[in-house]
């Protein structure tokens, strides 16, 4: 029997937190790189998610969809400039769904910081993750973004 | 007579409006509380249908959610027998709010501050220790349960729209919206509902400035950029505009199918039609003709809080709620039908990417409603200048260009509020 690789702890912790210090630093462009071709990308609230209801925020099937928002926030959608701080919790990681696959759930707090210097806290949430390893790479099979409230300060261009 | 020192004395009787009348917008009306105050005795509690909510949210009996018409909040029940039911979230005794949860199912409401307890209905079923505790106390003894009640609405439901009022004597929702506005409400709504997901969003802005962005066509495809890209509704597609008779509900539509490139699009250096063009993830827009009437993208609002969706497969409802002068919240419920098949359902949530908070096409109202209401808050004599389309306010069957339905949109303010 052969057996399945799966990523270790220490490299799911790291693409946690690689994840969030990317956004951070403005480098949305490689966002999608964090995920396997087909990965999805999905941001709902605690009120759907409870409910089943599939429709939340933003769902991205595909590394494609992704690249299409990144696209979008560069060059189509227009917002007023702003940049998020993360505070991640420590993972609890378990096995995932499939044997090849780990899961791991996180708490996070995202402070957004406006050009003209307003700074609030504007999301909180879990973090629902499968993820695998991908070319020996550990990358986001599912990233499933809970947010803990119904409501949006304003709007969501930039990934969660 | 009360006396008010000088500097709280604050009335809207002063208010004048432009001599170009709907052509402008004084901006006084996005920052004025004492116009705010106004609008919700005379629009909210006054002569309008509210949005309240879906009958497919309460699907069973007992079912109970709660809203706000206006700042005013109100539960929305269905009783044992199957009746919508709107009252006022506020006991009849100390006036605390009764229901605190956004959605629940129960026999009987009861206000937690002293368990005065009410039916589905409102009228108030008991009152605890109505006859004292050990024979102390107790009300008094002309204390009349039928004269205590939460405060009602009046109640219609228009293809599972329910529809509210404080008004006695506006005529019905049917009437209200007007046959042109009730058809297509029809087109759209008038099947089994099924609710796919809901958010909402906090926007920064006066209600007023939402309402008129809702019914700005001649915005719509040069901010919103993704749009225009992907051929989703341009101003050069087919389409028009419709509105009520009183002006103040209107409907705008596009035919994807018969689109011409009109040159403008090509030679203004218009910024929404210069993004590349091809999709990553071609699944975000695959569609479906569902109506032979080859409307392919509609936006229908009906005064004052209720806007109509539907972009290619993605039907959802907008509401909004004013919270203050200068703070609104806006709702979505995205919607799909009983009889959509999976993969139908499937194109509906793929779809909904483009509106919503995130939303790639409708994000920017997020934010452009806030920089108006930051743009114009210094200003209060100033003007907006809405002649897109010429000065008069009628339906526009061949052309969005147009600010029509905005001007259509403060015809109706103007009248409902006596201005």
């Amino acid at each position: 029997m052969r057996s399945v690789e799966i990523p270790t702890c220490e490299m799911v912790t790291d693409l946690i937190g690689n994840y969030v210090h990317m956004l951070d630093d403005g480098n949305v462009g490689v966002w999608p790189e964090f995920f396997t071709v087909s990965g999805l990308y999905h941001v709902t609230t605690r009120e759907n998610y409870e409910q089943g209801l599939p429709i939340g925020i933003i769902r991205c099937v595909g590394r494609g969809m992704m690249t299409d928002r990144v696209k979008a926030f560069h060059t189509a959608n227009i917002f007023e400039p702003h940049c998020y701080n993360h505070l991640v919790g420590p993972a609890m990681i378990r096995g995932g769904r499939t044997p090849e696959a780990i899961a791991s759930r996180c708490n996070f707090q995202i402070v957004r910081i406006m050009e003209d210097g307003r700074t609030a806290l504007f999301a909180t949430g879990k973090y629902l993750d499968e993820i695998v390893l991908d070319g020996g790479v550990a990358k986001f099979k599912e990233r499933v973004v809970v947010l803990d409230s119904r409501n949006v300060d304003t709007l969501i261009v930039l990934p969660l | 007579m009360p006396i008010v020192a000088p500097s709280l004395q604050v009335s809207s009787d002063d208010f004048r409006w432009p001599a170009e009348g709907v052509t402008r917008a004084p901006y006084r009306l996005f920052t004025d509380r004492e116009i705010y105050q106004r609008e919700q005795r005379r629009i909210f509690r006054g002569s309008a249908w509210n949005f309240l909510g879906l009958e497919v949210e309460l699907p069973n009996p007992g079912d109970t959610k709660t809203a706000t018409v206006g700042e005013t909040p109100v539960i929305v029940t269905r009783d044992g027998d199957g009746m919508i039911h709107a009252m006022v979230n506020r006991c009849a005794h100390k006036g605390a709010l009764v229901c605190l949860k956004k959605k629940d199912n129960v026999s009987s409401l009861t206000c937690v501050y002293h368990a005065w307890n009410y039916e589905l209905d409102g009228r108030l079923k008991s009152v605890a220790f109505r006859n004292g505790v050990r024979g102390q106390g107790g009300m008094p003894g002309d204390f009349d349960a039928s004269r205590h009640r939460l405060q009602p609405l009046r109640v219609e439901t228009f293809c599972g729209v329910i529809f509210g009022t404080f008004s006695e004597n506006l005529e019905g929702a049917e009437s209200y919206l007007g046959p042109d506005m009730a058809a297509f409400i029809k087109r759209n709504l008038g099947r089994p509902l099924r609710v796919l997901g809901t958010h909402s969003q906090t926007i920064h802005n006066n209600w007023k400035l939402y309402a008129e962005n809702l019914r700005d066509s001649y915005h719509a495809t040069l901010l919103h950029t993704f749009y225009t890209t992907f051929k989703v509704n341009r101003l050069d597609m087919d389409g028009g505009i419709v509105l009520s008779d009183r002006k103040w509900h209107h409907l705008s539509f596009a035919r994807r199918a018969q689109m011409t490139e009109a040159a403008e699009y090509r030679n203004s250096n218009v910024h929404s039609a210069s993004y590349d063009s091809v999709l990553e993830g071609p699944g975000l827009l695959k569609a479906w003709e569902e109506f032979d009437d080859g409307i392919t993208h509609s936006i229908q609002t009906v005064f004052p809080n209720m806007c109509i969706q539907f972009t290619l497969n993605s039907l959802a409802i907008r509401f909004f709620a004013p919270r203050g002068v200068d703070k609104t919240e806006l709702f979505w419920i995205y919607l799909g039908y009983e009889r959509d098949s999976e993969e139908q359902s499937q194109m509906r949530i793929m779809q909904s990417n483009l509106t919503g908070a995130a939303g790639l096409v409708s994000l920017e109202d997020g934010c452009i409603n806030e920089f108006v209401q930051r743009g114009t808050r210094a200003d209060p004599q100033c003007s907006s200048f809405m002649e897109m389309g010429g000065r008069e306010v009628g339906s526009e069957k061949n052309s969005r260009a147009t600010e029509t339905a905005v001007r259509g949109f403060w015809q109706g303010y103007r009248k409902i509020m006596g201005f």
